[in-house]
């Protein structure tokens, strides 16, 4: 049979159909089986087997795509925009002024507030001069790579609605997440890995946790998979205690066996031969997903420059290294936590706004910076999109009678991206001169995704799931333009 | 307008179906509007030609509009006349300004040509079969005389003599009793089961087999789950605290029970949706209303206008889609694209909802199921215990009034100590104003914790709230929606008991020392007391102890205040007689006083062990009016709408049988519940028949399970459908007799087994020519190893059980430590079905096996093979400490013998007697493992049964 209509909302009627029950009878053709499996060792691939497909197999984008691999570096908790990348000079002097601002954070509505001037100096870098806060003085130096959104805006300045929204484009639990569309629509480039790959913060996952990276009504195979930066790097891709590689390959060759006996007089049934084929990607999985997080084989320079020699950046550096390793290995959408579980443990300074920054912006300012210029010198950043942000920002006001801690801000706050077809060097969009909402240029977190999955090569007025009767897409049901004039 | 075309037009052509081509000598054969028209209207000229856009005066969802004389004096269609119908050749014109539809792929001529035989057949209209009552049984087809049994197979029959198929052979039969196993109770038969099954040559052999398992408890939890995914059926709220539906297990209980005492299937639907309304309504049809709270609930949404509705959309989708087969949901915020349903159609269902009270933590909406004779049982043992101690104290009164007076006589000067007790208290405002820290902000989440710092707080005096509020002492002024209070006290020594002096409106939370000690819904008209002592047991301290409070008010008057009394009962008079009695008591007269105070304390200690039984369900609050929101939008009311059923259907009008403003329901909802459960529902009936034979035969004859409409796939076997559903309704919608009645069918019993010439003709098995194999579902997949391991504890019912998860997947939860729960071993190896269900944080195993995503309703699993699963299977810690598990068994049912090990593994995995080669090449296989591999002959058994755990033909069902 040949490859299944490509419609326009991707999800072809078989897959429909299949959901409904009728089970995946006929299936493309395309030979997953390369020659480092078990297979090669032990025994040929069966035609039906070979004819598996992975729920993941690659697919053609709708355009010819800009970037091959997203890098979301997601700033959990939700960084104010005002003191690292959305310059205010005229807030300065004006510290405990009492301002009429119209502010919505998890204390409500307010019409009044006490300002809290940004309490970091800012500095001109690069050839475009951009404004950058002393949090931050190594990104910084990447300015002439980075295009800033500094009008975001979201629907909820609320962490768990907004985690939700930021990374499902809704502010209801329930749908996929960015990087499930990804998966579903482009699959992965290397079967061995993962192809949405999500990594977490020491102390915890962000609220909500798995909803976070959930396939919500697309099948679990799109959703994320969790990749520790240490130990065994996916949830049981290590043998288990006192097994031996040489047994379970035995182990495998007998359950080969038995399953090839057992499809002998059901050879009509391609589950069958599905099920023993991904017994073979699993085996390479073992093989191949550990070396791509074994750093053993990147120059100490390599690490020095990411900060891995430091226990401040050690963490994030480590992250950011297996980041661009994985995106080198294929993997299309991998999203980085800083910041995890409550509190200060993440961007959310409520209380004491200097302590929490320095700290979350010390772990990460240089890792950050350093997977800019290795992508770059490894001629990775232009097929690599790199975003950068939280799911919303903070308030210019003080949420409290005293001290510096600012509440949530969905009303306008700064993003940023680089590589991936991203223009360097520009600034799209701004606050008003408090940084309280977006003015010009607003933009949506709606148009964040739309930018990113066009230049996946994705239409994202086009890329639909069937479900509950609807086709349902990232973006909305109001079609959604990416951000042009971000584009090279 | 051009923007919304296009993306119209994409949906459009992504799920067009495209009529068979025609020869021209089948112009004459009638078509069938529903199947060949309609989708092609609704998809490609709704949306200007419709029910909210008449385009042109083109209107294109009724007949007589379909047929009326347009703006420009021309008709769209001419019934029976293909000239002057100018559709056709707006249709078929090559100028992109002139043809239609203006946006998208223009229709492809067989489209084009079977409109253009509608019209020449005079434009024929029918309704959608599913929303057509169905026609009344007629004839089922004569059973062919070598094969068939029931009127189920001479439907199947005739559909694949249609096709040039024949029926596939009768499976063997330890494939037919593993496949009844695992349809009906999701375990496979013990070996045991099967040789009995195979030494029984009656001819009712697997009758009663079938019978057993209908029987059998285990039918209900394996059915229950079927029911569980359509209902989207968690435990926790979802977002950021995903917090516990508290009791909602209940529900769960409530649904096995229903399966297992098979009760009919029109009470299941009226209970779950209007249990409380019923006149007869019991504790189980109130656990039954937990449907209304399983869904999503953010508890601190951005826009709480906009947040109830999506509650109650929620709930009014999922029961659209669970009962009815239909998409209602998509109307909310215009007319349906394509069903003929209305945006007033969604807000006349919506208002039999409207007033169902808000979600809220914890045990918010829990509603007593205690059953009226253990209420009065109790209330009976309450007053015969009142009157005892009653009795006491009217006796040791007696004797004291005796005491004081020989008191008095004897010692005039001694005076004896007064009787009233020691008390402390933290006061109220009533009399003066008492000083507390507030704040009308929403406060970080742990404000009432001791160590909270409130120095930023405001300060000021008690009460706080609006002097409106009937006996309220307001010094400080509270108009918002909420108020945070808190206030230090000290303690010298911890009070035995604690009252609650309060006056509060509306509900109030009262934290000390940062436990929750009471919690108050609703409002008072007055100071009220209290007694919280048992809540406060272990919270006080001596020294600095927090009060703090939280009061949230909707609307009218609002108030709160609250104080506490402490009461140390010390009882002087007591100590005195104690000390003093023998000065003027005999020893008999003081001893009986001692007794009667002891027979009085120990009663009053004995508190009468009667709690109220709870169950998280519906209840209703208010009576609120329904509007039809524009785009579905909160402020953009249109017409209000009165509760009605969707037009398309026909239905009776709504009957709201109270109007009493103080009734606590209307019986809005019992009304939909009737009609839902109607036998003359076009729908109802269908949908429940249909996914009765989904969970059989691997797809439902509807394969859409949850959308009988237009976008749905229409019936593979439309007639055996209907007559389906007549059996269900005329065998008082019981199941288990459908069970039976599909299952000794031969269509049922056939193989699976391939056949390469009807493969040819029909691959996808659309008229069922064999048995669908399938995988497992993940709950059986972990059931079955426990089962097979030997471990399975089959206790039933009562709170969720935790298996440990590993680390690596608690980790990804914003509380690690806190993020799940812990079972005893014992509890941890109960079935699937009672593993809690948490939004944020599902069991890795059935969540890799496609347990479904509990967010939204799941008709259909989707199967899905990926590498991870593998993974888990042979490197995952349950399957680890499982192997050991089976070996350990097969070490101490069969010692010492590998041939009987190996057999018997096979047998308890794959049901069957395996071949000599296969023991043979097993036995060689733990040779090598031992012999090469260097392992125990433990470890070299552990990894042969993990071998078998995994293989093709457990995991499989023929």
């Amino acid at each position: 049979m040949a490859t299944p209509n490509r419609t326009f909302c991707r999800r072809t009627r078989r897959e429909f159909l299949w959901e409904a029950g009728g089970g995946f009878t006929a299936l493309p053709l395309l030979s997953l089986l390369s020659n480092d499996g078990f297979f090669s060792q032990t025994a040929q691939a069966t035609e039906l087997e070979r004819s598996y497909t992975n729920p993941l197999a690659p697919q053609k984008p709708h355009h010819a795509p800009r970037a091959k691999s997203v890098i979301f570096l997601f700033m959990y908790g939700g960084p104010s925009h005002i003191d690292t990348f959305d310059y205010k000079p005229n807030m300065y002097g004006m510290d405990g002024n009492t301002v009429d601002v119209k502010t919505f954070g998890r204390g409500g509505h307010k019409n009044q507030g006490r300002i809290v001037e940004p309490k970091w100096k800012f500095k001109q870098y690069g050839e475009c001069g951009k404004w950058v806060s002393d949090l931050f003085p190594q990104v910084g130096g990447c300015a002439d790579e980075i295009a800033f959104l500094h009008s975001m805006t979201a629907d909820s300045p609320i962490h768990g609605s907004a985690m939700l929204m930021m990374n499902s484009g809704k502010v209801l639990s329930g749908s996929p997440a960015l990087g499930s569309w990804v998966n579903y629509g482009l699959g992965s480039e290397n079967e061995n890995l993962p192809g949405f790959v999500v990594m977490l913060d020491q102390k915890g996952g962000p609220i909500s946790g798995a909803k976070n990276w959930s396939s919500g009504y697309m099948p679990a195979s799109y959703q994320g998979v969790v990749m520790r930066s240490s130990g065994a790097p996916i949830l049981n891709l290590d043998l288990p205690e006192g097994t031996q590689r040489s047994t379970q390959r035995a182990m495998l060759k007998r359950l080969l066996e038995k399953n090839r006996a057992h499809q002998a007089t059901r050879n009509d049934n391609s589950d069958l031969a599905a099920r023993i084929a991904s017994y073979e990607l699993a085996y390479k999985m073992q093989q191949h997903a550990p070396e791509a997080v074994d750093l053993a084989d990147e120059t100490d320079n390599t690490k020095k420059m990411y900060g891995y020699d430091n226990p401040q950046t050690n963490d994030f550096a480590r992250k950011c290294i297996l980041a661009r390793r994985l995106v080198e290995r294929g993997v299309r959408f991998i999203q980085i936590y800083s910041g995890g579980a409550h509190n200060d443990n993440n961007w959310d300074a409520h209380g004491d706004l200097e302590t929490n920054h320095t700290y979350h912006a010390g772990r990460t300012d240089q890792p950050i910076a350093a997977l800019l210029k290795d992508l770059k010198q490894r001629n990775l950043l232009d097929e690599t999109l790199v975003v950068w942000g939280g799911e919303f920002g903070r308030q210019p006001t003080a949420e409290y009678a005293e001290g510096t801690g600012r509440d949530h801000n969905s009303y306008g706050f700064t993003m940023w991206m680089a590589g991936g077809g991203i223009k360097g060097g520009i600034s799209l969009g701004t606050t008003d001169e408090l940084g309280s909402k977006a003015v010009e240029r607003p933009l949506h977190v709606k148009h964040l995704h739309a930018t990113i999955l066009h230049l996946l090569g994705l239409d994202p007025n086009h890329l639909s799931y069937f479900y509950g009767g609807l086709d349902l897409k990232l973006v909305g049901v109001e079609p959604v333009e990416p951000i042009h004039e971000l584009f090279t | 307008m051009t923007l919304q075309r296009t993306i119209l037009s994409a949906i459009t052509i992504s799920i067009a179906i495209s009529p068979p081509a025609l020869d021209a000598a089948e112009t004459t054969q009638a078509v069938n509007y529903s199947r060949e028209i309609q989708p092609i209207l609704a998809k490609r000229c709704y949306q200007c030609h419709g029910p909210s856009v008449a385009e042109g005066g083109l209107r294109l969802d009724s007949r007589d509009a379909a047929i009326a004389e347009l703006e420009s004096g021309s008709h769209a269609i001419v019934p029976g006349e293909i000239a002057s119908s100018v559709i056709l050749e707006r249709l078929r014109s090559n100028d992109e300004s002139v043809r239609m539809p203006p946006e998208g792929e223009p229709l492809d001529e067989d489209q084009v040509r079977v409109l253009e035989r509608w019209i020449q057949q005079e434009v024929p209209w029918n309704t959608h079969w599913a929303f057509e009552t169905s026609k009344q049984a007629g004839v089922t087809p004569d059973l062919d005389a070598d094969w068939g049994t029931n009127p189920i197979d001479a439907f199947m029959l005739r559909q694949l003599r249609r096709t040039g198929l024949k029926p596939a052979q009768t499976a063997d039969r330890v494939t037919l009793i593993r496949r009844a196993y695992y349809d009906l109770i999701g375990l496979p038969p013990s070996p045991e089961e099967v040789d009995a099954f195979l030494a029984d040559d009656s001819d009712e052999a697997f009758e009663k087999v079938v019978d057993h398992l209908l029987d059998s408890p285990q039918y209900g939890e394996k059915w229950a789950r079927h029911w569980l995914d359509v209902v989207r059926y968690a435990e926790t709220n979802g977002y950021e605290r995903d917090a516990q539906k508290d009791l909602i297990w209940r529900y769960r209980d409530y649904v096995i029970r229903a399966f297992n005492t098979d009760k009919p299937y029109d009470e299941f639907i009226i209970e779950q949706l209007a249990g409380d309304e019923l006149p007869d309504s019991n504790a189980d049809s109130i656990i039954a209303t937990g449907f209304y709270r399983l869904g999503l609930w953010d508890d601190e949404p951005v826009d709480p206008r906009l947040a109830r509705y999506d509650y109650l959309d929620d709930i009014l989708r999922t029961t659209s889609e669970a009962f009815l087969g239909m998409t209602i949901g998509c109307a909310r915020c215009h007319d349906h694209k394509i069903d003929p349903i209305s945006q007033r159609d969604y807000y006349s269902m919506l208002a039999f909802l409207m007033d169902i009270s808000p979600h809220g933590k914890a045990n918010y909406n829990h509603v007593p199921i205690t059953s009226p004779e253990e209420r009065v049982r109790f209330a009976a043992q309450e007053s015969a215990k009142a009157a005892r101690e009653r009795e006491l104290r009217q006796q040791i009164g007696e004797i004291e009034d005796d005491f004081r007076a020989r008191w008095r006589n004897k010692f005039p000067d001694v005076e004896i100590a007064s009787t009233s007790a020691l008390k402390d208290s933290v006061l109220t405002s009533v009399n003066d104003g008492q000083t507390w820290k507030y704040s009308f902000e929403r406060p970080p989440q742990n404000w009432y914790e001791i160590a909270f710092n409130d120095t930023s707080w405001l300060q000021g005096l008690g009460g706080f709230g609006k002097a409106s509020t009937p006996e309220s002492h307001v010094r400080t002024e509270w108009n918002s929606s909420d108020v945070w209070l808190r206030r230090d006290f000290r303690l010298g020594e911890i009070p035995e008991s604690v009252t609650l002096e309060i006056h509060h409106d509306e509900s109030a939370e009262i934290y000390l020392n940062g436990q929750l000690v009471a919690e108050r819904k609703g409002y008072l008209k007055r100071y009220e007391s209290i007694d919280i002592s048992a809540a406060c047991a272990d919270v006080l301290q001596t020294g600095r102890n927090t009060l703090a409070v939280h009061c949230h008010q909707t609307a009218g008057d609002q108030y709160i205040d609250v104080g506490l009394t402490f009461d140390n009962d010390l009882n002087e008079l007591e100590r005195f007689v104690r000390d003093n009695g023998d000065r003027v008591f005999t020893p008999e007269q003081l001893n009986h006083w001692k007794t009667l105070k002891e027979q009085l304390q120990q009663s009053e200690s004995q508190e009468l062990k009667f709690r109220e039984t709870y169950a998280m369900a519906v209840a209703e609050s208010g009576r609120h009016r329904t509007y039809v929101l524009h785009r579905g939008i909160p402020a953009a009311e249109g017409d209000e709408v009165q509760p009605a059923f969707p037009q398309t259907l026909r239905p009776p009008s709504a009957e709201i049988p109270i109007t009493d403003d103080d009734a606590p329901t209307t019986g809005k909802r019992l009304a939909l519940a009737r009609w839902i459960a109607s036998p003359n529902n076009p729908l109802t009936a269908r949908v429940a028949v249909n996914r009765i034979w989904q969970h059989h035969f691997g797809r439902g004859l509807v394969r859409t399970s949850s959308d009988f409409g237009f976008q749905g796939t229409a019936p593979s076997h439309p007639e055996l459908l209907d007559w389906l559903a007549q059996q269900l309704v005329s065998h008082g919608w019981r199941l288990k007799p459908m069970h039976k009645l599909i299952m000794l069918s031969d269509s049922y019993r056939m193989t699976s087994a391939g056949n390469t010439e009807a493969f040819q003709l029909d691959p996808a098995n659309n008229d069922f020519w064999r048995f669908n194999a399938r995988r497992l579902t993940a709950e059986e997949l972990r059931d079955s190893v426990l089962a097979v391991t030997g471990v399975l504890n089959n206790e039933m019912y009562g709170p969720s059980i935790y298996p440990p998860l590993p680390a690596e997947v608690l980790a990804t939860a914003s509380r690690p430590d806190a993020a799940w729960g812990k079972s005893t071993p014992d509890q941890a190896v109960r079935r699937s079905i009672y593993v809690h269900v948490k939004r944020s944080l599902r069991h890795p195993m059935l969540a890799n096996f496609d347990s479904p995503d509990t967010d939204t309703s799941c008709a259909a699993r989707i199967t899905t093979t990926v590498p991870t699963q593998a993974l888990e299977m042979m490197n995952g810690p349950f399957m680890a400490v499982q192997s050991a598990k089976f070996a350990a068994r097969l070490e101490r049912e069969t010692p010492g013998d590998v041939v009987a090990q190996v057999r018997r593994a096979m047998r308890l995995t794959t049901s069957r007697e395996p071949t000599q080669e296969e023991i043979q090449a097993d036995v060689m296989f733990l040779e090598q493992l031992t012999k090469q591999e260097g392992l125990s002959t433990h470890e070299a058994l552990r990894n042969l049964c993990l071998v078998m755990l995994n293989a093709n033909e457990f995991v499989y069902l023929d």
